[in-house]
């Protein structure tokens, strides 16, 4: 598993369209979010700026990096590749994604400390940690899946661009508007129960109740998501 | 002792959705042995290959590889090489690394010089695979196969692509294997590969095997030829057939040694020179040309 993290890493670093399209366009986003924290507070709230930050890198770090690589490692017959060693295929899809997973969440941690430290920190962090969590395992299998149907790199930047700016746009709608109106459909939405969550986790005043509430939906979208991975992740191209 | 054959196949169907890609075909390949699966184009070989490395489910029957299931990747794995088709390589990574990759996921131990040098690749060590040509890419995927000298080794057209030289290294390579006791199952599109090379030859058409046996089993089903034609004036020879439209004769005969005789002893008898003259054996380009001429064999009973 970590020797195909690791090979999967230097396939990474060595690709310069992966590395700036999916990685440093994300926290450059983000930066702008950062820079601009004022404003967005007061359309949203310091909340929802955490949100979108969050949303921002696993919709575009990890969901896109994770559809666009692991299409091209299947164009390239990688994963059959992979699938002829003693490798089983759990520690093949681990090491393949370990490595954008982590990238993703070092991401995440460095960009919302700045966030923290030139704001008011988050009210929770336990509570973010989680809504952060859930997010990332939901974005992660819904790339498996979407990789599924995607075939090729090129491919990619067509397949995955409904749901990386569908989520995005949850999380802006939710974050400005709250959640006092259409109450049931906005949490509902992917992504809609995890940014309230971590929008509560960073303002604080909501109760806890309320907050692992939020859970249900969120962690509802994980289960969906594997579900649709497991039944569309494919190994090897179409002939 | 009665040793498990390397691989067991019984019975074996291979269906997408209605196309019966394979039907009941029953073969074993024993331990040491170098086994070459023939066949047409969509004859079902790949389908039945990539069962036995465990690519793909089998709709119907039994598979042993080496006494075990070829699902179980962590059991079978370690003991053979595959050498795919189509490479699969990450063009991003250098041959060192995609040997140091695939050879330690093998769960076998080698030395990457090693192998580097069995394929003649040792200078292309920090080369991307990107920039590899095909015939490269083909060595450095034998090379991967052949990590950790595996008891069972998988040749899929193993030489396509490559030029004389890196064909002759990789049969002496593949015999090395051979004399340390590897299996060896081969396809390739080189029929005369298959008769140097083969012990035994399964030929696959439309789903089940339409000869099975060593080459001389199978060339020994069709006639030998010989071939010459006479100059003008010559008196003509006593064989059943006259001279095709170019003027040439060709005896088809089971009796080649005796008829090639008596047809020297009549070219002699009446001082004619044979222009052209050819004798040979059957070939195994022959026995593939006549597939399509035969009728369908009955199914075997299930």
């Amino acid at each position: 598993m970590f020797s195909i993290a690791r090979s999967e890493l230097t396939q990474i670093f060595r690709n310069r369209a992966v590395l700036i399209t999916s990685l440093i366009m994300p926290v450059a986003a983000a930066a702008f979010f950062i820079r601009f924290r004022e404003t967005f507070g007061q359309i949203g709230s310091l909340g929802y700026v955490g949100a979108v930050i969050v949303f921002t890198i696993a919709a575009f770090s990890l969901y896109a990096t994770t559809v666009t690589t692991l299409a091209a490692r299947r164009q390239d017959l990688f994963l059959k590749r992979l699938r002829s060693t003693a490798a089983s295929d759990a520690s093949i899809l681990t090491g393949l994604v370990l490595p954008v997973t982590v990238i993703s969440a070092v991401q995440v941690g460095v960009i919302l400390g700045v966030f923290a430290v030139l704001s008011d920190g988050p009210a929770d962090v336990p509570l973010l940690v989680l809504g952060v969590v859930a997010t990332f395992v939901m974005m992660l299998a819904l790339g498996l899946a979407t990789a599924g149907i995607t075939n090729s790199p090129e491919h990619a930047q067509v397949t995955s661009l409904p749901l990386s700016l569908g989520v995005v746009a949850v999380t802006s709608w939710v974050g400005i508007t709250g959640t006092q109106d259409l109450t049931l459909l906005k949490r509902l939405l992917p992504g809609g129960a995890a940014t309230e969550l971590i929008v509560n986790a960073w303002n604080g005043g909501a109760p806890l109740g309320d907050s692992l509430v939020l859970l249900a939906p969120t962690l509802a979208w994980v289960v969906v998501a594997v579900a649709l991975a497991l039944r569309m992740f494919r190994w090897e191209p179409r002939h | 002792m009665t040793t498990t054959p390397a691989i067991d196949i019984d019975r074996l169907n291979i269906t997408y959705g209605d196309f019966h890609a394979v039907k009941n075909l029953s073969f074993q390949v024993e331990q040491g042995e170098l086994y070459a699966l023939l066949g047409t184009n969509g004859a079902g070989k790949t389908s039945t290959l990539e069962v036995v490395e465990g690519h793909r489910k089998a709709s119907s029957g039994t598979v042993r590889v080496l006494g075990k299931s070829p699902g179980d990747r962590r059991a079978v794995r370690p003991r053979m090489g595959i050498m795919l088709q189509e490479s699969g390589f990450s063009p991003d990574l250098t041959v060192a690394e995609s040997i140091r990759l695939i050879g330690r996921l093998s769960g076998r131990t080698d030395s990457e010089r090693r192998v580097l040098g069995v394929v003649d690749l040792t200078g292309k060590a920090d080369t991307r695979v990107s920039q590899l040509s095909g015939g490269e890419k083909r060595r450095l995927d034998f090379a991967t196969a052949v990590y950790g000298r595996p008891e069972l080794i998988f040749l899929d057209e193993p030489t396509t692509g490559l030029d004389i030289q890196s064909r002759d290294a990789l049969w002496d390579a593949v015999e090395q294997l051979r004399h340390d006791g590897s299996t060896v199952v081969l396809t390739t599109h080189y029929l005369e590969e298959a008769q140097q090379r083969a012990d035994r030859i399964g030929l696959m058409h439309r789903g089940t095997f339409r000869h099975e046996g060593t080459v001389a089993e199978l060339t020994r089903t069709l006639p030998a030829a010989i071939q010459f034609s006479l100059p003008p004036g010559a008196p003509a020879p006593l064989v059943q057939a006259g001279p095709g439209p170019d003027g040439s004769y060709l005896i088809e005969t089971f009796e080649l040694q005796s008829d090639l005789k008596q047809l020297l002893d009549w070219a002699h008898a009446h001082e004619v020179e044979l222009l052209g003259l050819s004798a040979a054996p059957t070939r195994l380009d022959d026995v593939f040309r006549a597939i399509d001429a035969e009728p369908v064999p009955a199914a075997p009973a299930a």
